[in-house]
């Protein structure tokens, strides 16, 4: 009888004892295998105006994900993600109808970024900008 | 819950029907020792070096010119970066060190010896695999110290009549040491040697199911039924111990012990697998001083240099190699208490010896 209690106690021992290796063991390795923080891109970026002319389009990275800078026809600037929300993939810009297209499903997006037909859900996300003294800051 | 898990196989694939035999019915020798222990140490380490050699691939780059930044990436900038790839050069060296004493209780206790001559030359082979895949994978960081090993390491293999230069040549890709050498090492070290050694460690302990464990030839009386020449027969051990769980603990024990040396060179020694050219990425126009091979292959070192030639130094070596390696063929008297076998015993200790003093005089000059 007290054989059997020391035996459960020296086996609860021994799974606590595992189950700390474990712990110790695998928070390293699951550290070396998590994504890197900060990594991919400022969550500012700076560029400057002249780099972009009317009705062209600047794609760049962006906290991590792809962006887009417009300047329309009328010299409005909009930053918008680049990201398609239908399935994610990167929209393009079609230059002589001034409009953004999705090159997998057919998506298409007004210069401000609401959907003009396929089927994307919602609108590309906004991101917002200011500009000063000729260089246009992002975020 | 677990229970019913063991049920719910047992019924579909008889895992009581395994379990039975291979560990609850396994019987070992009762007067087995701790040194029997070393083989599953090993299987240990080798698991060991499989996984953090996988997890060091996944920001190393073989390529001569970004291995030694990729290597200084993951020692500097990934969380836990220096703990995988410390564990992983501790623990190659580790590999050596616990598999020479793995071979010496082998040696001492005799059981190499008939019907055991495979197991022997199987691990014999594995011995040499080891060093083999400690060699390419020292190249890896491509760092000074990696660079100027390997050239002299592949150098020795111009010493071989006729072929040689063009055998050093065939090695590392090139007249030099350089990106082929790179390539074709890390492909042996993390594809071809990893898969040969596995198959071989299947193989090894395969052949040690057919024969059964030998029991030592000392300590409580030996329950075993002995070898006759005629057939097969397998060593039973009747009125032994249970693998499980009895020699499980003491594997187990063993493991924990070793895990604690093991930790404790990595997290206080961190230095030990590495020299001050170890941090010195790799340039072929500046040899050195000083440049030296791991421990294990240092009397090796050695003995290249003792001998006037090359070819004879060489010879030596393969010599004594092809000798420990046939050990079980040349060595049949079936007596097994190193007690017993006086000139046996002599001669093991005066070349462990023998060893170890090349080692020192490799190291020191
Ligand atoms: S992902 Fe853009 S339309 Fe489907």
């Amino acid at each position: 009888m007290e054989n059997e209690g020391r035996r459960k106690f020296l086996g609860v021992c021994v799974a606590g004892a595992t189950a700390a290796a474990a712990v110790a063991a695998g928070y390293p390795v699951f550290r070396y295998l998590a994504p890197r923080s900060g990594q991919g891109g400022a969550a500012k970026l700076v560029i400057p105006a002249g780099e972009l002319k009317e009705g062209d389009a600047k794609f760049f990275e962006f906290a991590g994900s792809s962006a887009v800078l417009i300047k329309t026809k009328s010299g409005e600037l909009v930053a918008l993600s680049a990201v398609c929300t239908h399935l994610g993939c990167i929209v393009q810009w079609v230059k002589e109808k001034q409009q953004f297209q999705c090159p997998c499903h057919g998506g298409q997006f007004s210069t401000d970024g609401t959907v003009l037909g396929g089927p994307p859900p919602r609108p590309l996300a906004k991101i917002p900008l200011t500009v000063t003294e000729g260089n246009i800051t992002i975020g | 819950m677990l229970k019913r898990l063991y049920r719910w196989l047992d019924l579909r694939i008889g895992v009581g029907e395994i379990v039975e035999k291979e560990l609850t019915g396994y019987l070992l020798p009762r007067n087995i020792n701790e040194w029997y222990s070393l083989g599953s140490v090993l299987l240990v380490i080798f698991a060991l070096q499989v996984i953090t050699g996988m997890l060091l691939m996944i920001y190393y780059v073989p390529d001569a010119d970004k291995a030694f930044k990729s290597v200084t990436f993951i020692m500097n900038e990934v969380p836990f970066g220096w703990l995988i790839r410390l564990c992983h050069a501790v623990g190659s060296n580790m590999m050596v060190a616990v598999l020479i004493l793995h071979m010496l209780s082998t040696l001492l206790m005799g059981s190499y010896k008939a019907p055991r001559e495979l197991n022997w030359v199987t691990g014999f082979t594995l011995l040499a695999l080891v060093q083999g895949i400690s060699l390419t994978g020292y190249l890896a960081p491509w760092s000074q110290l990696s660079f100027w090993a390997t050239t002299v390491a592949t150098n020795s293999a111009s010493a071989v009549p006729v072929v040689g230069p063009y055998l050093v040549e065939f090695l590392r890709g090139g007249k030099l040491v350089g990106p082929p050498t790179l390539g074709r090492f890390f492909a042996l070290h993390a594809a071809v040697l990893p898969v040969v050694i596995a198959a071989l460690i299947g193989a090894h302990l395969f052949l040690l199911k057919r024969t059964g464990i030998s029991a030592p030839p000392f300590g409580r009386e030996g329950t075993a039924n002995p070898f006759e020449a005629q057939q097969y027969h397998y060593q039973g051990h009747p009125g032994g111990i249970p693998f499980f769980p009895n020699y499980a603990l003491q594997d187990l024990s063993s493991i924990s012990i070793y895990f604690a040396i093991f930790l404790a060179v990595v997290f206080f020694w961190p230095g030990m697998p590495f020299t001050p050219d170890a941090f010195v990425p790799a340039d072929p126009f500046k040899t050195p001083a000083h440049i030296k091979p791991e421990w294990y292959f240092l009397a090796n070192y050695q003995t290249l240099k003792i001998f006037p030639s090359e070819l004879l130094g060489l010879s030596v070596q393969a010599a004594a190699m092809t000798f420990l390696a046939l050990l079980p063929f040349i060595d049949r008297s079936p007596e097994r208490h190193p007690l017993k076998r006086p000139v046996f015993l002599t001669l093991v200790i005066a070349g462990i010896l023998l060893w170890i003093a090349l080692s020192v005089w490799g190291h020191l000059s």
